[in-house]
């Protein structure tokens, strides 16, 4: 898991403590590559440099609640997708995910409700579900860490474009040039490892469905 | 994109963490499947319930994202071949959009800098012209 570096860390209290040498700093820091993220979708220069203007105003609001262990740049990068997807929303792009009926939408947009359905009802506490989260996290980083050391980059490449880009087996296969079967073998031997993993440390298998799904 | 949209698809599309394009694709076929709404509105209401994803936490930890100085080197032409060759899958293949944004960043600032370093070049020239001349 990327972390916040040392230098990083003394930014934040500096801005906390309202130093704006500081903010400027950050902002120069960060602005360049939040833009090219908001313009490689929007695809407009001044809608842009608008969503990243939102997303500094929006990180210095929720300062107060940002817990300094989470990595900077990610934090910035979640909170601008957030000011994408909301100008995609206005713009009638995007579909607005709320718990509304559809029908009650007065100006034509699209929305998709939600809560209701196939939700699981597993109550637990934020901190039961960081835990979890971590657990994962940290076996996900150890399995990487090894397969980079063990020049395995199939693996990683398989389990990537699996679980990070949704593809299928065949889709895989057809990617990295290996068997249905090979991708088949990666993709149990990774569970296996996730799965021990999250039982060594005595969580919830329901709270990890991917895990235990039947193989496809 | 003739595929069937996976849960996997769909829970970066509400990340926002696709390629632009797949995004927009998606967005295109939501408005009119009726079945794939109702997918996505699954999926969201078990992002609500605090089901985890493998893809999410991957995506959320940058769990194999090449750190900044990697992308530097790989501008610079200076990284190792097998490390190169990931970084190039992970930023095309997986399409990763926080790579893929550091990169076009550290590009344009390396522009910039070319830039820069070709105008105080200029000055100096100029600024020196007459004492080169005698």
């Amino acid at each position: 898991m990327k972390s916040n570096s040392e230098v990083e860390k003394l930014l934040i209290e500096r801005i906390r403590q309202s130093d704006a040498a500081a903010w400027r700093d950050l902002i120069a820091r960060y602005e360049g590559r939040l833009l090219a993220f908001a313009e490689s979708r929007v695809g407009n220069r001044a809608h842009s440099e608008d969503i990243v203007q939102e997303t500094f105003i929006g990180f210095l609001t929720s300062l107060p609640n940002y817990d300094a262990r989470r990595s900077l740049e990610s934090y910035l990068f979640s909170i601008c997708a957030y000011k994408l997807t909301d100008l995609l929303r206005r713009e009638g792009r995007r579909p607005a995910l709320s718990l509304s009926n559809p029908k009650d939408s007065q100006d034509g947009s699209w929305e998709v409700s939600g809560g209701q359905r196939g939700a699981s009802s597993i109550v637990r506490s934020g901190e039961r579900k960081t835990l979890e989260k971590e657990a994962l996290q940290e076996a996900l980083s150890k399995q990487i860490r090894r397969w980079k050391e063990k020049g395995e980059w199939q693996k990683l490449k398989c389990a990537e474009l699996l679980f990070v880009r949704g593809f299928g087996n065949k889709e895989v296969s057809a990617k990295l040039h290996l068997s249905e079967q090979q991708i088949a073998n990666y993709k149990f031997d990774f569970l296996a490892r996730m799965k021990n993993a999250i039982r060594q440390q005595d969580l919830s298998e329901e709270v990890f469905p991917e895990l235990y799904e039947s193989p496809s | 994109m003739d595929q069937p949209i996976q849960s996997a698809q769909l829970e970066a599309f509400l990340e926002e963490a696709l390629p632009p394009d797949e995004m927009a694709q998606i967005e295109v076929k939501l408005r009119n499947n009726d079945v794939l709404r109702e997918k996505l509105a699954t999926i969201q209401s078990r992002r609500a319930a605090g089901i985890h994803t493998i893809g999410g936490i991957w995506r959320e930890s940058r769990a194999s994202c090449p750190s900044r100085g990697q992308l530097q080197k790989h501008l610079l032409g200076i990284l190792g071949d097998a490390e190169n060759d990931y970084l190039l899958f992970h930023i095309e293949s997986v399409g990763c959009r926080i790579c893929q944004a550091n990169l076009e960043d550290l590009r344009q600032k390396q522009s910039e800098a070319a830039e820069n370093s070709s105008r105080r070049q200029q000055k100096y020239f100029h600024t020196s012209a007459p004492y080169f001349d005698s």
